[in-house]
């Protein structure tokens, strides 16, 4: 029988690779709940609030956008909008070129990933240098990340120092201390040279037109004291209504991504550097991006635009940790990715159809989410839309249901099969035509069949023998008998 | 989990079963004691005989217009406006949850919504409904609660610790990671084999370093995932229902 | 790129027309998401001091117990905020290079950078410094130290307090700690593009 691609993928993962994202992430996991509920009395009610407020949020987008928008303009800051990957790249492409500029030192962006932004600037002669640590190794492996939070989660420190030896920066040393300070020595003074800083946004207030952006390596900040232009990568879904409500977004977003109560550096930025200021960008410009975004607005899965990227999904999701982020084949992994990188990927749905299938839907994500989004329910919706719409990857390893609902609506054709189930007690069941019996055998042994037997022992025990003094019983109901 | 409004029994406490296709099919015993359960406690149990299983398989496969076809039937079969009793978190689930996001467009979700209000989880229903919140007899034995995914957000396994713990006897091991899913998830265990096994043998890994007499569960669909691994690899597990242990402590006590 | 705007805009706009209703702004109450732990504690420094130390921050309360810890380490070449060297530059004693330009052509000349702050968050132990009262963002971020000065008066309580207070500033930055990662098999491993070593200088 036919499995899943994820399930393949899994199964033929390297042991190591396996191990350090099962490590990663189930470390991961626990700090964030150990710390949440030190810190807190009743962090879920924490989760719903914030759910609400991001809910509030996208269903209000059609004010709040326009409002953000005058916020920023009056802040100083050149308000872009792009409504395709193509348009987005193509945008900070064209603020480049009106300045002349050749060099962009990039703070880690989802966003970019997902427009795939280096590959089309490099076509056209820019250099993009990525200085988050993770992703710098990312950029010199031509590797792609495979955890929101922690790109290089799949990766040993062994690798890594070959990676550093080859890109000449320095004899094979795999210590993380003497790789870590390796390349802080070498991307200081990039940061220096390049022309212009390249950030994503974790948030953007409406009421004061402040982003903000979160790191714990201080890249984004030696981004924006280096150089003479910000240009920020923005999802349209990033918006907060006030700023009283990144007190409790930016408390739950550390505690849930690392386990800290607030990422190490937490900036607030409104404009271009203020006049005495001897560093920093004297121009910024936001790109508000949609590629994709207000399809899933319009959809029925509209509460992942909730997501704060926090990773937690990721980490507790006991699928992501057996398959690893690459084994999703999209810029988003785990359960997060499962529901939005499908949708995000508008005609190429079929390509990706298969990724909400990658769920046991024990609802783990749920419960750790930031924003409360209901992801199994969603994986679900995308479930009916990968079947209803016959995509094929999809369909692989899931039995036909057809047969079995005629069966399960027709009590006299259910009980019959109940009784006739009973030859499984006696064929081997490689001799029996049917494949998810074969593949649960695989791996498991099947329990002895009982088919009816309830059945007859509730129909033939003495009304009342169980349960004395009661002459009130009224006989079972005699239907289908 | 939608658990906006549960129906409470009247003073007869008349309730209907829904034994699950799990039980019908292979765990006759749970179905068995959950209605030895039910009556210990003054409850009238009916049985629907043209009962069969809550829909879920094509649910979670995406197929729901198959789905709501077998969910109509069991609205049907169901019908009336007694609580619904099921000894599965899972079908429990389907059908307070489940089965309202599929019918969300249907004209016929009210009838859905109707039969949603009145099912209850046995645990659950013990506890919260009948306000039963200690159990006598006795049974020696040192056990490992699986808590059932489908359970998260309900007071399933609240209820069930709170019995359990309260039966002379029982001592309630904690488990590792019990977060974590044993890897079951319906037709996840055909179409995920390889990340479905690897999870059950992580949760066997937690339990067994428990040391349980037992593994108990409110939901038979994790325990035959559990003890089917288990006792594919020559090392089997005993495993039994919430509601065995609870007849069970009546029985060893001679309550019952 | 303004067809973008109005794409985006109409599509949004057509997104959310079949909406009966829309998702109300939930209200909340301020004291939720202070720590537990912080909760009651009205004595600012103390509370700033505990809390800077749990993430591996280092809070002084003189200039001397500064000079000690930098003569210690060797790290006798700085940066400092023109503005604040008149009132420290009497405790450092010869040996120390104390530059109050700071020339980014000489980034590593520099181990330690003085700036001051704009205020600090004791629940937390953050120190917060913005663009006007910062004399130079890279003064303050590229040596291996940072050096914060901070009055007691300016420490918040806590997080709400302190974005109530967020100064009208095109950039201002709250620091919990040193620089740090786990990107490597999650080891923790500070300084990496910032400060390995942050300290809060209490001045009264």
């Amino acid at each position: 029988m036919a499995t899943q691609l994820i399930d393949q993928f899994a199964k033929n993962l390297a042991a190591d690779t396996q191990a350090a994202v099962y490590d990663g992430s189930k470390k991961g996991h626990e700090k964030r709940t150990k710390l949440l509920f030190d810190t807190y009395a009743d962090p879920n009610r924490l989760r719903e609030l914030a759910g609400e407020i991001k809910q509030h949020v996208i269903e209000n987008l059609d004010t709040f956008l326009p409002a953000v928008e005058a916020k920023l303009q009056s802040n100083g800051v050149k308000v872009h909008w792009a409504s395709s990957a193509e348009d987005a790249c193509a945008a900070v492409l064209g603020i480049m070129q009106a300045r002349g500029d050749k060099k962009i030192v990039k703070s880690k962006t989802m966003v970019s990933e997902e427009i795939e932004l280096e590959h089309y600037l490099d076509k056209h002669g820019i250099e993009t240098l990525e200085t988050d640590l993770g992703e710098f190794i990312v950029q010199i492996d031509h590797d792609h990340p495979s955890h929101i939070v922690k790109p290089i989660i799949h990766k040993n420190r062994r690798e890594i120092a070959k990676s550093f030896e080859r890109e000449g920066l320095g004899a094979y040393n795999d210590d993380p201390e003497t790789i870590t300070r390796r390349a802080r020595q070498f991307l200081r003074h990039k940061y220096l040279a390049a022309d212009v800083a390249l950030t994503g946004a974790n948030f953007v207030s409406v009421e004061s037109g402040r982003m903000v952006i979160v790191t714990n390596e201080g890249n984004s900040r030696f981004c924006l004291a280096g150089t003479k232009c910000h240009i920020a990568l923005i999802g349209i879904e990033k918006l907060v209504p006030h700023d009283r409500d990144l007190g409790l977004l930016l408390n739950l977003l550390g505690r849930s991504a690392t386990a800290q109560q607030l990422t190490v550096y937490t900036e607030f930025i409104s404009g271009p550097k203020s006049a005495g200021q001897p560093d920093g960008p004297e121009e910024m410009h936001v790109v508000f991006v949609d590629n994709g975004r207000t399809d899933v607005l319009a959809s029925e899965c509209k509460e992942i635009l909730r997501c704060i990227r926090c990773g937690a999904c990721l980490n507790v999701c006991p699928v992501y940790r057996q398959a690893s982020g690459h084994a999703y084949r999209s810029v988003y992994p785990g359960p997060v990715g499962a529901v939005l990188s499908p949708l995000l990927a508008g005609k190429k749905f079929p390509e990706l159809a298969d990724l909400p299938k990658a769920s046991s839907l024990c609802g783990a994500c749920n419960e750790v989410c930031p924003v409360n989004i209901p992801i199994p329910d969603l994986l679900l919706r995308l479930r009916e839309k990968g079947k209803r719409e016959g995509a094929k990857l999809a369909a692989a390893g899931t039995p036909p249901m057809g047969a079995w609902s005629l069966l399960a609506s027709q009590p006299a054709a259910w009980k019959t099969a109940l009784f006739g189930g009973k030859i499984i007690n006696y064929l081997p069941t490689k001799w029996l035509p049917i494949p998810p019996l074969r593949a649960w055998e695989a791996k498991r042994t099947l329990p002895e069949w009982k088919g009816g037997e309830f059945r007859s022992w509730f129909r033939n025990r003495k009304v009342g023998a169980v349960a004395p003094n009661r002459p009130d019983r009224k006989p079972e109901s005699k239907e289908g008998r | 989990m939608n658990l906006a409004h549960r129906q409470l029994p009247g003073a007869d406490k008349r309730v209907q079963l829904m034994a699950t296709c799990l039980c019908d099919a292979f765990y006759a015993d749970v179905a068995r004691a959950t209605v030895e359960v039910l009556e210990h406690l003054g409850c009238q149990v009916e049985f629907p005989e043209g009962q069969t299983c809550c829909g879920q398989p094509a649910f979670n496969g995406g197929d729901w217009p198959a789905s709501r076809r077998v969910v109509r039937h069991t609205v049907k079969t169901f019908a009336g406006d007694l609580p619904v009793i099921v000894p599965s978190g899972s079908c429990a689930a389907m059908m307070f949850h489940g089965a309202l996001l599929e019918f969300e467009k249907e004209p016929d979700l009210p009838e859905v919504q109707q039969l949603a209000h009145r099912t209850w989880e046995l645990a659950d229903f013990i506890v919260n409904a009948l306000g039963v919140k200690t159990w006598p007899g006795k049974f020696d034995a040192t056990i490992a609660l699986h808590r059932a995914c489908h359970t998260r957000g309900t007071k399933t396994c609240d209820s069930a610790v709170a019995l359990l713990t309260s039966i002379p006897g029982i001592k309630l091991v904690t488990v590792g990671e019990v977060e974590q899913c044993c890897g079951f998830g319906g037709t996840f265990s055909v179409s995920f084999p390889n990340v479905s096994a690897s999870m059950g043998e992580l949760k066997l890994e937690h339990i067994r370093a428990a040391k349980p007499d037992l593994l108990v569960s409110p939901d038979m669909s994790c325990m035959m995932h559990l003890g089917g691994l288990a006792e594919k690899e020559g090392h089997p597990i005993k495993i039994q229902h919430v509601a065995q242990v609870l007849r069970d402590a009546l029985k060893n006590a001679g309550l019952l | 790129m303004n067809s973008s705007r109005e794409q985006i805009l109409s599509r949004v706009n057509a997104a959310l027309a079949p909406l009966a209703q829309r998702a109300a702004l939930p209200d909340w109450d301020r004291e939720m998401v202070i720590l537990r732990q912080a909760q009651g504690l009205t004595d600012a420094w103390p509370l700033f001091a505990e809390r800077m130390k749990a993430v591996n921050g280092t809070p002084l309360t003189s200039v001397a117990e500064l000079v000690a810890l930098l003569e210690k380490n060797n790290w006798k070449h700085g940066y400092c905020d023109p503005a604040l060297w008149p009132s420290l530059a009497a405790a450092f004693p010869a040996g120390f290079t104390v530059e109050t330009t700071y020339d980014r052509t000489r980034l590593d000349d520099y181990s330690f950078g003085i700036t001051a702050a704009a205020g600090a968050i004791a629940e937390t132990g953050t120190l917060v410094i913005s663009d006007r009262g910062t004399s130079s963002r890279l003064g303050a971020l590229a040596p291996w130290v940072h050096i914060v000065v901070l009055r007691r008066n300016q420490i918040y309580h806590d997080i709400p307090a302190a974005i109530a207070a967020l100064p009208q500033d095109p950039n201002v930055i709250w620091i919990t700690g040193p620089s740090k990662t786990a990107d490597v098999e999650g080891i923790l491993i500070e300084g990496v593009h910032g400060p390995g070593k942050q300290i809060a200088l209490l001045v009264d």
